[in-house]
């Protein structure tokens, strides 16, 4: 049986596809490499057909990211288990040197490392400095875990359940969480990683923040609040939490309407200044204060 | 290894569940039987770790049924699947006959049978619901609300799910109508008469299903629109959608105007003023055809009568 599984889940892109999926095979020796097809149109299908050594699998149904990653670990066999987007790069020996790591840490549930961002222009590495341990507080005032860096327990998933199908863009976050209010979290400080930021005419997911952040904001009050070890915590730690996540919605959104604006984008900047007013004034006040420290 | 699961999702009912597990067991002659404990605050984790032979999965993080069935069906290491909620029961020998079933006939996404209803302490009321049509494509009649199936009485080919996906986990109370439907939609279903399990049916006072009959019915109207964006629905003429549509307002409305009466007599005032302002809601001028008074009538009557060999 193979160690890891990798879920690569994709549509409509195989031109992509392909360099994702060479990028698995030289990122660790004993892996399983599955590949979601959620019902591409093109020919995605019998591309993959003739790749040798994967585990096709073909939704004939579109059922998004979280929906097609959760078929993805239903066929999977690996005890451990990593996603990777068919536009994300896995670097060479970085999966085998993150399962060496869980191995030896035998409490915690995830392993994440760093991603090597690409823009159009730039490229930096994200996040810098790489909490480790029992994260859980700040992991839900900031997803700082890259989807594709993280390698985790599939035992993981029996006490915190699947991806939650409904959360598209936000899944990957929500699954990290529930995983770090039981289990400590262990880091790999490099690059595990190539990840390139969709741009806001691209029409990927992040081209949609507004309403990614608006759900982010239901579920922080709805769910992730809701986790017995929140409601265990006092008041003021949730308080806390809320402070520090509605500045980094509001700042990440902020960014993200500069970025619109940039392109030209008028209608996307709107919506998300429309968002940042309902994440409320002090939110914006903080992000405010913060800058005047930088 | 055994050919089928059964999953059971349970949650804080511990005295419920052991009869279901023992039903379970006695279904097949070789059954993977898969409880779900969705994060029980009481004594049920202690008392499925007496439990011998049996696959217990404890969610810390409450995940509601369809996520909990979802964790089942990927711990699950057979071919079929079934699933089994903590208060009803399986026939001995049920599971088998559905195995056999889908042996059989490979092309066949689910098979359903028939459920034997009993009161709140197991004993049976007589009644039968069985499915109303035969074997083939059921997919407009299930996506019509006329093909009244219970994940009880249904054993489902693993496989489905990598085409169709999992369990909507959002649609608590009908993700099992939503998963039958997208199954049909790509595969035949196959009807047998077999009474597969015992249903124990809902009062209106347990604050089980039916005492938010009106709400369920009504989520299931609204997610039917969500289901008309399925190719085959979106490839059928527009005069055919909205002839479904209106079908199943219509069959919707009629059943909450049937049961209120029912509700009313077990003094669930509230279900039933909510079943009634629903359907007319639904269909205003539905509630005062001749037919429609007749039948009430009837249920009235039926009703009193009940209500005289009772007292």
């Amino acid at each position: 049986m193979s160690v890891t599984s990798i879920i690569v889940t994709t549509h409509n892109r195989p031109h992509l596809l392909v360099r994702a999926i060479e990028s698995a095979r030289l990122a660790g020796s004993d892996i399983e490499i599955i590949v979601v097809d959620d019902a591409s149109l093109d020919q995605t299908q019998t591309i993959c057909r003739t790749l040798p050594d994967i585990k096709y699998v073909r939704l004939e149904r579109n059922q998004r990211v979280a929906g097609a990653r959760n078929v993805g670990l239903l066929v999977s066999s690996g005890e451990f288990v990593s996603f990777l987007d068919d536009d994300d790069v896995r670097l060479p020996g970085s999966l085998d040197e993150q399962v060496r790591i869980l191995e030896a840490n035998s409490q915690a549930g995830l392993v994440y490392g760093q991603a090597i961002v690409k823009d159009e222009s730039s490229e930096e590495v994200y996040p810098l400095d790489c909490l480790h341990g029992d994260v859980f507080w700040r992991l839900v005032t900031q997803n700082f875990i890259p989807c594709g860096s993280a390698v985790f327990r599939r035992s993981c998933l029996d006490r915190v359940g699947l991806l939650d199908s409904y959360l598209a863009g936000l899944d990957d976050w929500d699954l990290w969480i529930r995983i770090a209010s039981l289990f400590p979290i262990v880091a790999l400080e490099k690059p595990v990683m190539i990840w390139k930021r969709s741009s806001p005419v691209s029409g990927q997911g992040s081209s949609q923040a507004a309403s990614i952040v608006s759900r982010a904001v239901q579920q922080f009050r709805t769910r992730w609040m809701k986790l017995p070890r929140a409601v265990a915590a006092k008041v003021e730690v949730r308080q806390k939490a809320w402070q520090q996540f509605s500045a980094n919605m509001a700042a990440h959104l902020a960014w993200e309407t500069m970025r619109s604006l940039d392109h030209r984008n008028f209608v996307q900047a709107a919506r998300n200044t429309i968002e940042v007013a309902q994440l409320g004034p002090m939110a914006v006040a903080r992000v405010a204060a913060r800058r005047r420290l930088f | 290894m055994a050919r089928a699961s059964i999953i059971i999702p349970t949650f804080d009912r511990p005295h419920l569940l052991s009869r279901a597990v023992e039903s379970a067991r006695a279904a097949a002659e070789d059954v993977e039987i898969i409880v779900i404990d969705d994060a029980s605050v009481n004594e049920t984790s202690s008392l499925c770790r007496e439990l011998t032979g049996i696959k217990y999965i404890r969610l810390e993080h409450n995940q509601g049924v369809a996520g909990a069935r979802n964790v089942g069906i990927l711990a699950s290491t057979s071919e079929y699947i079934a699933f089994l909620d903590d208060d009803d029961l399986r026939l001995p020998g049920s599971l088998d006959v559905q195995s056999d079933a889908l042996d059989a006939n490979p092309d066949v996404g689910f098979v359903c049978g028939a459920m034997l209803m009993a009161d709140q302490n197991y004993s049976l009321t007589g009644d039968i619901s069985a499915p109303a049509h035969a074997s083939g494509d059921r997919f407009w009649e299930l996506l019509e609300l006329d093909f009244p199936v219970m994940p009880l009485s249904v054993l489902i080919r693993k496989e489905c799910f990598t085409k169709v996906g999992l369990l909507n986990n959002r649609l608590g109370g009908i993700d099992d109508w939503d998963i039958l439907v997208r199954i049909a939609e790509l595969y035949p279903v196959m009807v047998q008469d077999e009474p597969i399990g015992i249903y124990r049916k809902p009062t209106s006072v347990s604050g089980q299903g039916s005492s938010s009959q009106a709400k369920q019915l009504f989520q299931a109207l609204s997610h039917q629109l969500q289901l008309f964006r399925l190719p085959r629905v979106q490839a059928a003429t527009p005069s055919k959608r909205s002839r479904v549509r209106r079908r199943t307002i219509n069959r919707v409305a009629d059943t909450l105007l049937w049961n209120a009466p029912a509700l009313f007599h077990d003094r669930a005032f509230n279900s039933a003023a909510a079943n009634v302002l629903t359907a007319l809601r639904l269909n205003p001028w539905r509630a005062f055809r001749p037919r429609a008074l007749r039948k009430l009538d009837q249920v009235l009557v039926k009703s009193r009568r009940e209500s005289l060999v009772t007292h």
